[in-house]
């Protein structure tokens, strides 16, 4: 069965942009109250610290790594969400500009409190919009396209790594098993 | 799709396109967790390896200084002073005539049924390639070549100077190797990659060719043939692990004994000589200086053109002195009591500590300046004190104590000829540079410290790196020594390259291999590369995981051995008695028993302890970590902690004391290795406890101790992991010596 094509998405994309650049205010930390407890703040440190490349060992890490730094410690932000959380820096800015781990600490709080974390449920979900059968399985080569060319675009390093050794002989995946092998990263 | 579009078509279709592309997000998001997450992984199985890997460095520096130290002190006539003695000297009386004999392989034969390599010398380069492909096909070279092929190398090896000066012109481009630790995949990885070496392709390769890797010989014999082919074009830099004392540890003697059973014990003498006279540096076009370790403030590359490089044989041991003997012959022996005493004190001021771990040290990244004051600053007059009180202390041995007083006596006495302190001072200074070359590592801070991580060598800051450049003139240090995650690293402004090229070196996947390329033009040209078909068939993931479960098991093991210490530490945060501690509590505690500076709380949940109300049961999580090997149940259990704790230790003066390395060792001598250690350790080990533990290893009671079971009776039993362990970091056991039970004739 041939994949869509992809045009008529296209005008869809432009008139739905992301919602969150639109409506959402710029990131104010003063107005974040921390709610971790100390314990859990020593162990972002620790995280933290791991992420630090600094020559002479800061405890700063680059604005580009902010997002990883989040994710690593179980977080879940859209590229977008970190961008915003950092003040909308300019793109040359993401690998020069340096953030201590006070300056962090609220952008991850605010990251934690964020509703739209993205369950299992919803993930199933999102993957059965390309399941064409309706028999729990979608087709390796439209979900690579798709990754590659709508949303937070994925680059085709990062495809092949994220779908790597899960297509059957049909080129076909199973999407629950898909979700579980994701989630267990 | 119908080509009349209504509007609710259209409509049903933008609704699906939001759909669509929430989903895409979905995923994209969750993939870049994965991503960090594996990221994250990654770095703290690497710190695990390092830091574990540094302070197993440290511990046997402290070993042999103790060792020495009582070889200071003590008298001649005690039977404990023969056997220190023995470790050090190794019955080292042959005068240099009489070493060729020794070496001589001439009357060794090669049997016909013998399939390995034939070498005719001078070698030629089909012999070489020939050697090269034999060793693929995991064929082993006749030990009559093996002892052939490095005296050739020996003889050649003579006549080089201390430091090897080479140029890029005729256009010629040249490759540098770093570490290779016994990784024979990698070597011919670069072979294949890059070409064999020949007059248009030269190489220099950056020292450490053994262990750790379990085809050490292999690549040592590699090396040597092509260096006695082109001289010219085949360099070789010495590193720390050319280094008969560092072997004893870290499996090169195992691997020669267990592969040459026959005369194991004269290629290794030979190559005692050979390392020592390996060249220490390499000059490219008067600009790139090529060393393995690193310099220090005092590097003087004039000075250590002069030394008499062969004289210093293990970098653990002071250099060697030439002096008459009664004969009037010759000699080279130890330096002995005079100089050496002096001498001695002074390097060992630094570094004289019991095992105690050295105080608390920050993250391992952060290698901020020590406070040595403590220990440097000790004035003599309080070390003799010292030394005294431990002297009379001690019931094992005999304090001879007016010949150590003698001994320790620094000012320059009537015994003390001038000429000999000026020996004294220059010897000193020679070995100073020669260490800080082998053992050196660059820090980002300014300055330069001793380096208390590895034991020897100094931590250098860039400072000192634009100091040295400029002085000498160059303009880049390409050095080796430690592992880097992508097989290299610039350093110092780019001004420092650390190369690395044992790919996979912590476990498969751990890491890349990498070489450089330099023309003319002295633009550093880097490839990498990893060994090992398995590496490409693991995902990232599959090979950070296995990587990950690899460290985390030498790393409970580590825990394990530091059990005790761990229950006190643990009891001081639970006040109540409770046998619980927080798990901010249970961090702290394990940061200031280990000393390992690794992200404890991010270990938490691959270090398997429940909680309860974030409060963990330090008892019940210690003995989850136990061995489980029945029959040590009546062994008092910190004696076997203290056993496992240092078994690396252990078994290296084990593999020394049995001299006809037969992998048995006497009652006898088990008992005396043991009152060693327990001084060493400062623990009280009862000569009965020592005897009941040798009574339960000595399973056949014939009076001898077969070492390999002793050793293999500490290990954690999980089967299953023991075989998937790639390379034990404590041991330095290379465990697929299995094929070498080979071919009963070489």
């Amino acid at each position: 069965m041939a994949p869509k094509k992809p045009e008529p998405k296209k005008e869809a994309v432009k008139a739905f942009p992301e919602p969150e650049a639109a409506k959402e205010p710029d990131f104010d930390p003063h107005s974040i109250k921390i709610e971790f407890s100390a314990d859990q703040i020593e162990e972002f440190k620790e995280a933290f610290q791991l992420f630090d490349r600094t020559p002479e060992n800061q405890m700063k890490i680059t604005y580009s790594q902010c997002g990883d730094v989040m994710r690593a410690l179980g977080q879940n932000p859209t590229n977008a969400e970190v961008h915003r959380v950092l003040g909308r820096p300019k793109a040359e800015d993401m690998d020069s500009k340096l953030v201590d781990f006070e300056t962090f600490l609220p952008m991850l709080q605010h990251v934690a409190q964020s509703k739209d974390q993205g369950t299992f449920e919803d993930f199933v979900e999102g993957l059965r919009v390309f399941d064409k059968e309706g028999n729990g399985t979608v087709m390796g080569a439209e979900l690579r396209h798709v990754l590659a060319t709508l949303g937070e675009r994925m680059t085709e390093v990062e495809v092949d790594q994220l779908m790597g050794g899960q297509e059957d002989g049909n080129g076909c995946i199973n999407y629950e098993a898909f979700v579980k092998h994701i989630m267990a990263g | 799709m119908g080509c009349g579009v209504t509007k609710s078509d259209q409509f049903h279709r933008q609704g699906k396109a939001v759909t669509t592309i929430k989903a895409a997000v979905l995923i994209q998001r969750w993939y870049r967790q994965y991503v960090a997450r594996t990221e994250m992984r990654r770095r703290y199985t690497w710190h695990i390896f390092q830091s574990i890997e540094y302070s197993g460095e440290q511990a046997q520096i402290k070993l042999y200084n103790f060792l020495g130290y009582l070889m200071d002190n003590f008298t001649p006539s005690s039977n404990e002073r023969n056997l220190i003695s023995h470790i050090f000297r190794e019955n080292e009386v042959c005068r240099d005539a009489e070493w060729e004999r020794y070496f001589c392989y001439k009357n060794i034969e090669v049997p016909e049924l013998y399939s390995g390599p034939h070498l005719t010398f001078p070698l030629t380069v089909e012999q070489a390639t020939g050697l090269v492909e034999a060793f693929r096909d995991k064929r082993q070279l006749h030990s009559r070549y093996v002892l052939q092929l490095l005296l050739e190398t020996w003889k050649l090896l003579r006549m080089l100077p201390n430091i090897s000066r080479v140029s890029t012109c005729h256009s010629k481009e040249i490759t540098i190797c770093g570490d290779l630790h016994g990784q024979m995949e990698d070597l011919l990885l670069i072979f294949y990659k890059n070409g064999m070496p020949s007059l248009e392709k030269p190489y220099v390769f950056n020292g450490d060719f053994v262990d750790r890797g379990k085809d050490s010989i292999e690549i040592l014999l590699i090396l040597f043939s092509f260096l006695l082919l082109y001289p010219s074009e085949l360099h070789l830099n010495r590193g720390n692990h050319e280094d008969h004392i560092v072997n004893l540890r870290y499996g090169f003697t195992r691997e020669v004994l267990t592969k040459y059973k026959m005369h194991g014990k004269r290629i290794l003498k030979l190559l005692q000589k050979i390392f020592s006279w390996l060249p220490l540096a390499t000059v490219i076009d008067q600009k790139v200086l090529v060393l393995h370790g690193g310099i220090s403030d005092c590097t003087d590359l004039s000075v250590l053109a002069r030394v008499d490089r062969h004289n210093y044989v293990s970098a653990l041991r002071p250099p060697k002195k030439r002096h008459q003997s009664a004969a009037g012959m010759s000699v080279d022996s130890d330096v002995d009591d005079e100089v050496w005493a002096s001498n001695k004190l002074n390097q060992r001021r630094v570094s004289l500590t019991f095992p105690k771990p050295l105080g608390t040290r920050e993250s391992f990244q952060n290698r901020s300046l020590q406070d040595f004051s403590n220990r440097v600053k000790v004035p003599v007059e309080e070390e003799l004190e010292i030394r005294r009180r431990q002297a009379g202390l001690s019931g094992l041995f005999n304090s001879g104590f007016s010949s150590s007083q003698k001994n320790l006596n620094l000012s320059v006495s009537s015994d003390l000829s001038q000429e000999s302190t000026d020996t004294n001072d220059v010897a000193k200074e020679e070995w100073k540079q020669i260490l800080d070359l082998l053992w050196s590592d660059p820090m980002s801070q300014d300055g330069c410290v001793p380096n208390e991580v590895r034991g020897g060598g100094c931590y250098w800051g860039p400072d000192v790196t634009e100091d040295f450049l400029n002085r000498h003139n160059l303009q880049l240090i390409i050095r080796s020594h430690e592992c880097k995650q992508d097989g290299y690293e610039f350093c110092h402004n780019r001004k420092v390259l650390t190369l690395f090229s044992a790919s996979n070196y912590y476990d498969v996947g751990s890491n890349r291999g990498a070489y450089v390329k330099l023309g003319p033009d002295l633009v550093p040209y880097v490839v990498q590369y990893q060994a090992s078909n398995m590496t490409r068939e693991l995902t990232v993931r599959q090979s950070v995981g296995r990587t990950e479960r690899s460290a985390l098991k030498v790393l409970r093991e580590q825990l394990f051995a530091h059990k005790s210490d761990l229950i006190c530490a643990f009891q001081e945060f639970d006040n109540e008695n409770k046998g619980l501690v927080s798990l901010n509590d249970w961090a702290t505690a394990l940061e200031s028993v280990m000393h390992l500076g690794l992200p404890w709380r991010m270990l938490r949940s691959q270090l398997t302890c429940k909680t309860s109300d974030g409060m963990l049961d330090y008892q019940d999580w210690l003995n989850e970590l136990a061995i489980k090997e029945p029959n040590m149940d009546h062994i008092d259990q910190s004696l076997l902690e203290t056993l496992y704790r240092h078994r690396s230790t252990l078994e290296t003066i084990f593999r020394i004391v049995d001299t006809d390395n037969s992998g048995f060792i006497t009652m006898e001598d088990f008992r005396q290795t043991w009152k060693l250690l327990s001084v060493y350790l400062k623990m009280e080990i009862t000569d009965e406890a020592i005897s009941d533990l040798a009574v339960t290893i000595d399973k056949n009671q014939d009076g001898s101790i077969d070492i390999h079971e002793f050793m293999e009776a500490f290990r954690l039993t999980d089967k299953k992991s023991r075989l998937e362990r790639g390379r034990s970091m404590f041991m330095g056991t290379t465990p697929d010596l299995v094929k070498l039970e080979g071919d009963p004739n070489i």
